[in-house]
């Protein structure tokens, strides 16, 4: 037989396809009775009925880098022309242009075909968040880098564009969870973008906090940090609230490393504020509530994204949001 | 000279759960195997539909007779083979940010393979649970809906194969009239539970109707799709509104921060 004549090449061909048998979950030990299940819900065998988000951990790390970038973005044009705010409005250049750079690279490498990422900007389609999301990222990653190279000196289109695609940059991302099929984050569609954006001002004023301020800049910095950090709670507290009026969504977003890590960064949140509140003024005060801001904004975003993953594999939490949404 | 619209119209009624349409599906458009793999749930092997598995027979075994059924015992076999929908306003499409996805002349959503970057973005855009990234391969894959064979004017390999025409494959506005003339001759005899799911935009305004549609015999859950899909982008200028008011937020915080007292003055 000629093994030329089996030669596969259609569209499929050619391609060695793990796939992860579905959890059984774990052995029940003999001694322990298991009660027979009483299910008057109606689904498939309790499989899965959306696809869940096959994102990897380079993409909440982008969440949190790119509304880094925006923040300092925002701020550096707010900073422009105040001479003795020249150094943070500096490191505030610096940051948009860091954060502008690492994050196509951390979303490069989410990719399935990263040689295909220049893919991202063959077209701009107005319905896709994530296609317009790319094109503000990379607009705003040159505005990023001219107002950088030119400091101080930057005119008002490098000063204002960059501000302008650093908003989009922070909250678009948001908008991207929110307009999905997976029903936590679609359950939370209106309040993923103001969190995003508050975290993001949130996690700008952490990182500056970690770094060497002088008196004037500290409180530059501590009050857009308590803005964004004070919205960051108030979505939070927000989101836990929405979730409860459907149980499933909020099992789904308490249980599992999605539940500890919201946890984690709620802890986190609160305790960076209250560090913040301390009637203490010190250098390592101020680093430790940056520190902790930042360890806050970076659970969150795991966060979202595992408890996405966890809504999407129990079949009832979308049967049944979609059941109550059709009685009302 | 525009070409019609084409789909799938899924009798369930009178499937066999013969597997046909999973095996002529994987041998046209050759996909490969997914290994060995017992499930432990009725027949079901497949579980879903996945990158590599475009058509998926389902099996739903129920303690029930269907009304005019007159066995014995109360049980009935529930058996329906489930594919990509290609909507009418389709979530994947709609999300593709490298326009990877396109609508073809037959009206059904293609995913061209030479151009996905495998984002993954439409894989939670896709109200049903369809498209799927490939491990190994990277990018989404979905049925085609025999895009090839539609080309040389033959009919979907699925359909081709089905010995009961549980799958039926045409214009879109001839499986509708067949659709209801089947749905009519069911109830008819008694089947009273018979219904069609997404045949248009009236019956499913969330995703404005399907191009491959289902007669089916129970809830939709019981058969794993969604009760009431929805195509998110229908509602996502909401969220960049809020998106936009968010942001004037935080430049008018940037503002106060930078110009307030303890600041530096010009």
């Amino acid at each position: 037989m000629s093994p030329e004549l089996a030669l596969q090449i259609g569209e499929g061909a050619a391609q060695q396809v793990k796939r992860p048998e579905p959890d059984a979950g774990g052995i029940v030990p003999l001694w322990r009775q298991v009660p027979s299940q009483h299910r008057t819900d109606q689904n498939y065998y309790g499989l899965a009925l959306i696809k869940e988000p096959v994102w990897i951990w380079s993409v909440p790390a982008y969440f949190y880098v790119g509304g880094v970038a925006g923040g300092s973005a925002m701020l550096a044009a707010a900073l422009h022309g105040k001479k003795r705010l020249r150094r943070l409005a500096a490191w505030c250049r610096l940051l948009a242009f860091a954060g502008t750079t690492v994050g196509p690279a951390l979303l490069t490498y989410d990719l399935g075909k990263m040689s295909r990422f220049l893919n991202m900007l063959r077209v701009l389609r107005p319905s896709s968040p994530m296609s317009v999301g790319s094109w503000s990222l990379a607009g705003t990653g040159m505005m990023a880098t001219l107002s950088l190279l030119q400091g101080d000196r930057s005119g008002v289109v490098t000063r204002y564009g960059t501000a302008l695609g650093g908003l989009l940059v922070a909250g678009y991302t948001g908008v991207l969870l929110g307009n999905t099929a997976n029903p936590l984050w679609r359950e939370r569609r209106l309040l993923l973008p103001m969190l995003f954006m508050s975290s993001a001002a949130a996690s700008t004023a952490g990182v500056l906090q970690m770094m060497p301020l002088d008196k004037r800049e500290e409180k530059v910095v501590q009050r857009f940090g308590m803005v964004g950090k004070a919205g960051e709670a108030a979505c939070m507290v927000a989101m836990q609230r929405s979730d409860a009026a459907v149980p499933e969504v909020g099992a789904a977003a308490r249980e599992g490393k999605g539940g500890v890590l919201w946890t984690a960064a709620k802890a986190a949140l609160v305790s960076g504020i209250l560090v913040e509140l301390l009637p203490v003024r010190s250098p390592l005060k101020r680093k430790v509530s940056g520190a902790l801001t930042t360890i806050g904004a970076i659970c969150l975003r795991f966060a979202l994204l595992e408890a996405g993953k966890t809504a999407a594999r129990e079949p009832q939490t979308t049967i049944n949001l979609q059941r109550s949404r059709m009685r009302r | 000279m525009t070409t019609p619209a084409t789909g799938f119209f899924t009798d369930t009624s009178v499937c066999i759960g013969c597997k046909a349409c999973e095996v002529a599906c994987k041998q046209w458009n050759q996909l490969p195997a997914d290994g060995d793999f017992f499930s432990g749930r009725s027949y079901d092997n497949t579980i879903h539909l996945e990158a590599t598995t475009w058509r998926h027979v389902a099996f739903i075994e129920r303690q029930q007779r269907l009304s005019g059924q007159s066995t014995s015992r109360p049980f009935s076999w529930l058996l329906m083979s489930d594919v990509c929908k290609h909507c009418e306003r389709a979530g994947c499409l709609e999300a593709c940010p490298t326009g990877a996805i396109v609508r073809t002349e037959f009206d059904t959503v293609y995913v061209q393979p030479d151009v996905c970057n495998g984002c993954g973005y439409c894989v939670v855009c896709c109200p049903f649970g369809v498209i799927n990234r490939r491990e190994d391969d990277g990018r989404a894959w979905k049925c085609t809906l025999c895009y090839d064979r539609q080309k040389e004017g033959i009919e979907p390999a699925c359909a081709k194969t089905c010995p009961t025409d549980s799958i039926t494959f045409g214009k879109l506005d001839d499986l509708k009239e067949i659709a209801l003339a089947r749905l009519q001759e069911l109830h008819r005899r008694g089947v009273t539970e018979a219904w069609l799911y997404g045949m248009g935009g009236r019956d499913q305004p969330g995703t404005e109707g399907l191009h491959a549609f289902f007669l089916l015999l129970d809830r939709p859950e019981a058969y794993n799709l969604p009760p009431d899909p929805y195509v998110p982008t229908k509602g996502v200028a909401g969220a960049w509104g809020v998106m936009a008011l968010a942001a004037a937020g935080m430049a008018a915080a940037a503002l106060a921060a930078a110009h307030g007292r303890g600041g530096d003055r010009k």
